[in-house]
């Protein structure tokens, strides 16, 4: 599969799963995965996912404006760049967005995020 | 491990800007023939056409303000990946462009790193 497909499939993959079942993330980490969430570092599958799912709204509906990727080096990663909004239950406005994944091949042939970077766009 | 890299990656931003607002054709010796670039989408590859396609940008002076840096280690073998926003200036205009842009650096064996990939976009709106 060419890298901008995956790419875009993955994307789709992981804002769907956390717009609709933000505990299923878990299966798309691992324990060195590393996210950091507005400055804030968070290691291992667990960590993240807890952190994710205390996150102080219970509905958000990601919509994704540019999808960027590129391989990172010979172990098969994927660098993929996203910008979107991100809508909250009851919020007039969408917040802003940009966050960065590397992604690492499995080896059952799919792949799991090594890095995670999450940045809010203010104005 | 994780404190080098954000070591190396605001030391590396600093570095970055600098160059870029001051000498911006000293740009290429950050970059190597195995480097990518993505440019709001446009796809560049190697040292000499990346450092081509930043000194064509449709400005003579500018002047970036970081707001956040934030660096994870990428691989086993001393990778760093640089997540940054902030904010483009450019001469005689009123407001200022925001953008984020993520670099991939891989150290050399001088000791230093060089960028193997490079993803700029503006933050419209």
């Amino acid at each position: 599969m060419d890298p901008d497909a995956l790419s875009k499939a993955f994307v789709e993959h992981y804002y769907t799963l956390f717009d609709a079942n933000r505990g299923a993330l878990a299966n798309l980490y691992q324990e060195t995965s590393m996210l950091t969430f507005e400055g804030q570092k968070i290691q291992g599958s667990q960590s993240i996912v807890a952190k994710l799912t205390s996150l102080p709204f219970q509905q958000c509906q990601h919509s994704i404006t540019t999808v960027d990727c590129q391989p990172s080096g010979p172990a098969g990663g994927m660098l993929v760049f996203v910008s979107g909004n991100l809508q909250l239950a009851g919020e007039q406005h969408a917040l802003k967005f940009s966050q960065m994944f590397h992604l690492m091949p499995t080896q059952q042939g799919s792949f799991y995020v090594l890095n995670d970077i999450f940045r809010l766009n203010y104005a | 491990m994780e404190e080098q890299a954000e070591m190396v990656g605001r030391a590396f931003v600093d570095h970055y800007y600098h160059l870029f607002d001051t000498d911006r054709a000293s740009l290429s010796s950050l970059y190597q023939p195995s480097s990518m670039l993505s440019f709001e989408g446009q796809k560049l590859f190697g040292a000499n056409d990346i450092s081509s396609k930043l000194n064509q940008l449709p400005f003579d002076q500018c002047k970036h303000l970081i707001s956040t840096i934030d660096s994870q280690p990428s691989s086993p073998s001393g990778g760093i990946v640089v997540f940054v926003s902030g904010s483009l200036q450019l001469p005689g205009e009123e407001y200022h462009l925001r953008f984020s842009q993520m670099f991939h650096l891989i150290p050399t064996p001088e000791g230093t790193f060089f960028v193997q990939n490079d993803i700029f976009r503006l933050n419209y709106g």
